[in-house]
């Protein structure tokens, strides 16, 4: 049976997924460790992936805390000194990198070849200082042996959050241009199991990065479906970061992406173009009173590794030539509603139901915030009936999980109706 | 193969159907409404012929790679004007390689009607069908193609699929089902809008530049600057032969050890880019008929002094590849069906002399052959290893750009 492909059970994991990102932890701000000081341990773990695999990982805990993969997303503000204090409890040394950050002194622990390291075995911390100047998204990783251990886990993302945002508002860089309503981290990474295998025995000189084959890719620390359980998930717990972007007709969305693996990823936004605003941590400006003046407008986000980029995604459904809402043209309009095709009828007649497959998010009803009938067993997972927009890697080989589809780089953006609950806190 | 099989093959679909109660005309069913309303929304003086019907049928076929290896691939096949009743039966085993380009222009409004003709090669898989419009704006899921997310058409049956023409540019179209496996397997095509600009009255002074009845731009760009005089879809595909084979045998799909041997612009390897006239395939070797099912090829032509647009866009499912034109230089003017300016018209457009795409990525790209020398140049790939059939080490990513004395 060809359905069989994509199991039955993993139909449920993702329907069951999306329910509980969705109700349980949507939140609208990115989970991050607040500095500017931070305390950061090089620990071991392993992770978990949605076809069964579990893989020996080395990753950034915070503090006292389990190694997690990626590592914690540090939060500082534009201008704070930045210290990070860190320490390794594995057999080899391990240090950071701040790509993009200027300055960054290291002192203590030892000498290394990017920079000071922190010695295996807990043998001493090596702090790294440096001022935030520049507003924006950012990578960090580890320095050393950095092939294998940037494999191994130990990378992670850095916001710098900018000065002078007027009250209440939120902007990613010092420009109306970066203003948003949501934003989302976006961190690109794969995985070899041949290598975190042979790490895992301690076959050091068994690892071979000549022959590197991926068959697992990650955002945010989890393959799809996992990526859209809610952040924190206990059945998770060296996974802490999800995916799950949500927005309303009309809000902006802020992508902050990262290549932090070692494969460009074409990152493909279904539901409309982004308009990318900056890329390595700067506003894509000629000048800075122009804003992000030359911020270009694309439907696939080609991320090579060590980059990052902003963007800012967008959704009206507007001009689409019929009522999104499934309106009677003496229906109120809805908030931000498209007026010109304000009850306009659906222009085709669909297929009856046993002439169609239906997809585990589909409410029933081709309308936003509508729900329609279903066969058994199909469906109800789009508990407010909002339009879902796969967000992939566009090379297809990358949607996958060891083998097995569906998986991968993959997420789904939901645009909701107006008035949905989006920003709600962890309880 | 022997009449006798394709008829068992046929009567195995027409079986499935009859055996639901349900008469074949209602379920493979055409959907277009003329166009009434007395607006002429795409620009061409007659106001009642906006609406476009366009119909393709999914399915299964064959296409020889260009050093002969016969694949087994899943695609689609125009069969605009069959009537619904001869579809199955017109298509099975003819699916395209690549898909059918779709042209468009912008204010026009596409009814895209999709029947699933079914596997005849596989009679065991039951696979559904979706077209994605990639890069589509503002798309609704309903007819945006992704399965998770709404439906997709079972064997024997129609989805029409509509849309609002109001973004001129270059597109994809490919089917999102299963969508590594279908993609791989090759049902990938091109699609493109064509400018509102491209209907202005004869004269109409743009900033400058005069615009003149015939003439077309890749956007509305106000100033002639994306001005062409023949345009080319470009689009980079690979094949990987263990999956198609695989698949043909009904072995389990190789989604982990996918590795891509076969580089192709628009469904072909050079030297069979050059061939200007469609290709049959060898399906007798593996008993089905034999067909023409590769009808788009590469080959550029252009008088010195033209400019050449070309519409560039990848749908690999594994790599990134980059493109180069020997000798021309290439002036890159829209990405991701935008183009390329700045809010405040700032001009964003950029010489280059490679345009790199990863899959999903689409690219305008402008040859100006003013100044170039008549004779043959090379469109080919710098990933120099993509310049092969498999182990064919002559031949993959590569076409030639004829620029002839005017």
């Amino acid at each position: 049976m060809k359905r069989s492909r994509i199991q039955r059970k993993e139909v449920l994991t993702l329907a069951v997924a999306v329910v509980l990102g969705v109700t349980w932890t949507a939140q609208a701000m990115i989970p991050a460790v607040s500095g500017p000081v931070f305390n950061l341990t090089a620990r071991e773990g392993y992770i978990q992936t949605p076809d069964g695999g579990s893989y020996y990982m080395w990753g950034y805990a915070n503090g006292a805390g389990i190694m997690q993969y990626p590592g914690p997303t540090l939060e500082v503000q534009q201008g704070d000194i930045v210290e990070v204090n860190l320490r390794s409890e594995l057999e080899v040394p391990v240090s950071i990198v701040f790509p993009g950050q200027v300055g960054v002194t290291a002192t203590g622990g030892q000498a290394g070849l990017l920079t000071r390291e922190a010695p295996a075995n807990n043998g001493g911390v090596v702090q790294y200082t440096f001022e935030a100047t520049h507003a924006g998204t950012y990578l960090y990783h580890s320095g050393t042996n950095a092939e294998l251990q940037v494999e191994m886990g130990l990378v992670g993302a850095l916001i710098v959050r900018p000065q002078g945002v007027p009250a209440g508002e939120k902007w990613a860089y010092n420009h109306a241009d970066s203003a948003y309503d949501h934003e989302y981290l976006f961190l690109f990474t794969e995985l070899d199991p041949v290598i975190h295998e042979q790490a895992q025995l301690g076959l050091w000189d068994q690892i071979d990065f000549t022959q590197y084959w991926p068959v697992n890719w990650f955002i945010n620390g989890r393959c799809a479906p996992d990526v859209m359980l809610p952040a924190h998930y206990p059945l998770l717990p060296t996974q802490p970061y999800n995916c799950m972007p949500r927005m309303h007709p009309g809000d902006r969305l802020l992508m902050r992406c990262i290549g932090a693996g070692r494969d460009l990823h074409p990152f493909h936004t279904h539901g409309n173009n982004f308009l990318q605003i900056a890329r390595d941590g700067r506003l894509l400006s000629s000048d800075p009173t122009l804003g992000a003046n030359l911020a270009m407008s694309d439907f696939t986000l080609l991320t090579a590794p060590g980059e990052t980029a902003d963007a800012i995604f967008t959704w009206t459904g507007e001009k689409l030539g019929w009522d999104i809402y499934g309106h009677a043209p003496e229906d109120p309009l809805e908030p931000g509603e498209y007026a010109p095709d304000h009850g306009k009828p659906f222009p085709v007649n669909l297929p009856d139901k046993k002439d169609l497959t239906f997809g585990a998010t589909y409410s029933g009803s081709p309308f936003l915030g509508a729900m329609g009938t279903l066969p058994p067993g199909e469906g109800g997972f789009n508990i407010y009936g909002g339009y879902f927009y796969m967000w992939h890697s566009h090379n297809e080989k990358e949607m996958v999980n060891n083998d097995i589809f569906p998986g991968g780089l993959m997420t789904m953006c939901i645009v909701e109706p107006p008035g949905t609950p989006i920003d709600m806190m962890m309880p | 193969m022997t009449t006798l099989r394709k008829v068992m093959a046929a009567l195995l679909i027409f079986g499935v159907i009859a055996g639901l109660a349900i008469p074949l005309e209602a379920a493979v069913k055409t959907q277009y409404v003329p166009d009434t309303d007395p607006e002429d929304s795409d620009g061409d003086g007659d106001p009642f012929n906006d609406h476009v019907l366009i119909h393709m049928a999914a399915g299964d076929g064959f296409a020889n790679m260009a050093d002969g290896k016969l694949q087994y691939i899943f695609g689609f096949t125009d069969v605009t004007g069959v009537p619904d009743g001869m579809i199955i039966m017109h298509a099975m085993v003819g699916a395209d390689w690549p898909s059918p380009t779709i042209r468009l222009r912008e204010g026009q409004k596409l009814y895209l009607n999709l029947t699933n003709v079914g596997m005849m090669v596989r009679p065991d898989l039951f696979d559904p069908h979706t077209i994605h419009w990639h890069g589509f704006p503002q798309a609704a899921p309903i007819f945006d193609g992704v399965p998770d997310a709404s439906v997709s058409i079972n064997m024997g049956s129609t989805l029409t699929y509509y849309y609002n023409v109001v973004e001129p540019g270059t597109f994809i179209w490919h089917c999102h089902v299963e969508a590594t496996e279908h993609m791989q397997m090759g049902m990938l095509g091109q699609l493109y809008v064509e400018p509102r600009q491209n209907m202005l009255p004869d004269g109409t002074d743009l900033n400058g530049f005069t615009h003149h009845t015939g003439y077309k731009y890749a956007y509305n760009d106000g100033d002639g600057s994306t001005y062409y005089d023949v345009d080319y879809p470009i689009q980079i595909e690979s094949f990987d032969p263990a999956f198609h084979d695989a698949s043909l045998t009904v072995q389990p799909l190789p989604f982990a050890m996918m590795d891509d041997k076969y580089p192709m612009l628009n469904g072909r390897g050079y030297p069979d880019t050059t061939k200007p006239y469609p290709l049959m395939n060898t399906a007798s070797d593996e008993g089905w008929p034999d067909r023409e099912s590769q009808k788009i090829d590469a080959l550029i032509e252009a008088v010195q002094g033209q400019k050449v647009l070309l519409r560039i866009s990848s749908l690999s499912t594994t790599e990134n590849f980059t493109l180069t034109v020997a000798g021309i230089p290439m002036r890159v003017v829209g990405k991701g069906a935008r183009l390329l300016r700045g809010p405040n018209g700032e001009d964003l457009s950029y010489m280059t002399n490679s345009v790199t795409l990863g899959g999903g990525e689409a690219k305008d790209v402008i040859l100006d052959t003013t100044d170039v020398p008549v004779g043959t140049y090379v469109l080919y790939s710098t990933n120099l290893n993509a310049l092969s059939n498999n182990t064919e080490d002559f031949g993959g990513m590569m076409t030639e750009i004829v620029i002839s004395a005017p």
